[in-house]
């Protein structure tokens, strides 16, 4: 005799997010709540699950109570990638359900809703408006009656079914909560004057669940999940393991290189922190040159200047290979918007980034981008540990530039955070005022574990790529922006080299 | 005094139909409601309708269903059937049961000139 319960196969969305956050998707004969305020995106998430499921060779029932019209729906919907008209009425079917509602309450919508779903086959269903049935419910029995009657059809037919309905607040949690396999929260509310969705499983019967608030957007793709980054990777904080022994990676800077005693080493983390127009990028591109010319992988993952700007900048000043690199396929020159970015959208790129390309060096340039696209600044170390312990995972060699905000504090602060807890290496850039001129200035401030050169060295950025000169040879101070000379007064002047625009 | 033409409105949408209700009524038509085809062919069964306004997809019996069996029935295979669709662009194969195609949402005038083309040899015989 073959025994009976509770089947836990799952019915994915085909909204890749979302699936991951659901444990794989709804289960078959599941009763799940999507709730939240008008325009959360509900609607969107419902009708987007009916296509994929067709798409996948189900049938969906979408009813709709005082909800808006089927025309003015469409009207919307059809800019989506998504929609797909064909799938309707063969295999996604619409009907209203408010008149039968109406004129006969409760039981006339139930026996609507069982005749059109064993009449279309469908194996998923939608109600947008749940909030009209629990109105046109004279008790809160009545209402879970419905409820219950909704998950045995559920049960008979093995139908998933979503009950979408209004809801402001997930501190809400209404009895009708306690009937169903799951419930999900949407919200969309402003950060300053960003708008951000999230979407939130308050309850999930049989799954595991990835807990917390992620972020969801609206595009013409339709709505797209993004669970949090740091939830992506394995839990635990940054792995402080020495990094692995071997040849060195250098910069292609003879100078530079033997101040790090041949380059950094392989799977190491360097910051490089200056102040703005400090050298940080070029030099970052410059690890990336030498890069290329070796023939090994490297991405770029900036948020300021776009690709092409950026390419033609290190053509402009002697730092070639970088669009050859591009083009043969080695060279990877990802660039986002920072501002109205979301920090998962931003995480996920950059690590699906490096899954595909496993680069032998990256180099993120300008690390506050994420903290720009941050919905919750109180975020940004969690999220700055799981990139850190993805770097080190795969064994990449990254460079990463953060700013300092002064130009010419006396003191400097080193950014603490989740990546900044896995740096190896530090390096600082800077200006200083220098006996009337404006010099940039390199210094490495930290090596882990090996033995480096100290001295601090001016920086010239020229048309034929970085200099570095000994121009402050006994003299204290510098890195403060007061060099003064301790031993040599008649300091050599530096020899003059042609400046790049 | 001539007699009113019968127009029946079938249509599962809360709202719409009862617009169309009035709106019919104020140009001139006796108008009657159902809300899905099964309730629409009962209605033919009882009474005189000149035209049917058909929404596509309902529950119980859809438009397509409904065109299906009044094209079958000696009383109403001549009686003109509108569709009325929320679809945007999809043409179905059922579109040739109906004698106009109506894309929601459409204008008043849209509506009443389709709905007079279909009538025309109707209102001569009044």
């Amino acid at each position: 005799m073959r025994e009976q319960g509770p089947s836990f196969e799952r019915r994915a969305t085909g909204i890749e997010g979302l699936d991951r956050i659901l444990d794989g998707g709804f289960l078959v004969s599941g009763v799940y709540i999507v709730q939240g305020p008008p325009g959360a995106g509900k609607t969107i998430l419902a009708n987007q699950t009916c296509f994929n499921h067709a798409a996948a060779g189900g049938r969906a029932l979408y009813v709709t109570l005082l909800a808006e019209s089927h025309s003015r729906m469409f009207a919307h919907l059809k800019r989506m990638a998504f929609f797909d008209e064909s799938a309707i009425p063969d295999r996604v079917y619409y009907i209203g359900g408010y008149s039968a509602l109406e004129a006969g309450g409760l039981e006339a919508l139930v026996t609507l809703i069982r005749g059109a779903i064993q009449k279309h086959r469908a194996t998923l269903l939608v109600v947008d408006g749940l909030i009209s049935a629990q109105e046109s419910s004279p008790t809160d029995r009545e209402f879970k009656k419905f409820l219950h009657e909704i998950q045995t059809l559920g049960d008979l037919t093995g139908c998933t079914v979503l009950l979408l309905t209004n809801s402001q607040r997930a501190a809400e949690f209404f009895p009708e909560h306690t009937m169903v396999d799951g419930v999900l929260h949407l919200t969309d509310e402003l950060s300053e004057l960003r708008p951000l969705r999230h979407i939130r499983v308050l309850k999930l019967r049989g799954s595991a669940p990835v807990r917390g608030l992620h972020s969801m957007r609206i595009t013409d793709q339709g709505l797209e999940v993004r669970p949090r980054i740091e939830t992506r990777l394995s839990p635990g904080g940054v792995n402080e393991q020495p990094v692995a022994a071997g040849l060195k990676l250098p910069f292609g800077l003879a100078d530079f290189d033997e101040m790090l005693r041949g380059g950094v080493r392989p799977g190491s983390v360097t910051m490089l922190l200056g102040s703005s127009g400090s050298g940080k990028t070029l030099l970052g591109m410059q690890f990336l040159s030498e890069g290329v010319r070796r023939g090994e992988r490297v991405v770029y993952f900036g948020f300021y200047e776009q690709p092409e700007a950026i390419l033609a900048k290190c053509q402009r000043v002697g730092i070639g290979g970088l669009k050859e690199g591009v083009e043969r396929g080695i060279a990877q020159v990802v660039w986002h918007r920072p501002v109205e970015g979301v920090i998962d959208e931003l995480g996920e790129s950059l690590i699906e980034t490096i899954r595909n390309t496993r680069p032998q060096r990256l180099f993120l340039d300008g690390i506050e981008g994420f903290e720009r696209a941050a919905d919750f600044p109180q975020r940004m170390s969690h999220v700055y540990s799981a990139i850190a312990q993805e770097l080190e995972r795969l064994g990449i060699t990254t460079l990463y530039s953060t700013e300092t905000r002064e130009l010419f504090a006396r003191t400097i602060e080193v950014p603490i955070n989740g990546l900044s807890a896995a740096t190896q290496n530090i390096v600082l850039l800077r200006h200083i005022e220098h006996r009337a001129a404006m010099l940039r200035v390199l210094a490495i401030l930290k090596v882990r574990d090996d033995d480096y050169d100290a001295r601090m060295r001016e920086l010239r950025i020229t048309n034929d790529g970085i200099r570095l000169l000994d121009t402050f040879a006994g003299e204290s101070g510098v890195a403060a922006g007061g060099g003064g000379a301790v031993s040599d007064p008649h300091a050599k002047v530096p020899e003059a080299y042609p400046r790049a625009d | 005094m001539p007699t009113k033409l019968s127009i029946l409105i079938v249509d599962d949408e809360f709202g719409l139909a009862d617009m169309l209700r009035e709106m019919l009524r104020e140009s001139g038509y006796e108008v009657t409601l159902a809300i899905n085809g099964k309730l629409a062919l009962e209605i033919l069964r009882e009474g005189r309708v000149d035209l049917v306004l058909t929404d596509m997809m309902m529950p119980v019996m859809d438009g397509a269903e409904l065109a299906t069996a009044m094209r079958n029935d000696d009383t109403h295979r001549a009686t003109p059937i509108i569709m009325m669709t929320s679809l945007p662009t999809a043409r179905s194969q059922t579109d040739r049961l109906f004698d106009a195609v109506l894309r929601k949402p459409f204008t008043p005038d849209l509506l009443l000139e389709t709905m007079a083309g279909c009538l025309a040899g109707r209102m001569e015989s009044q």
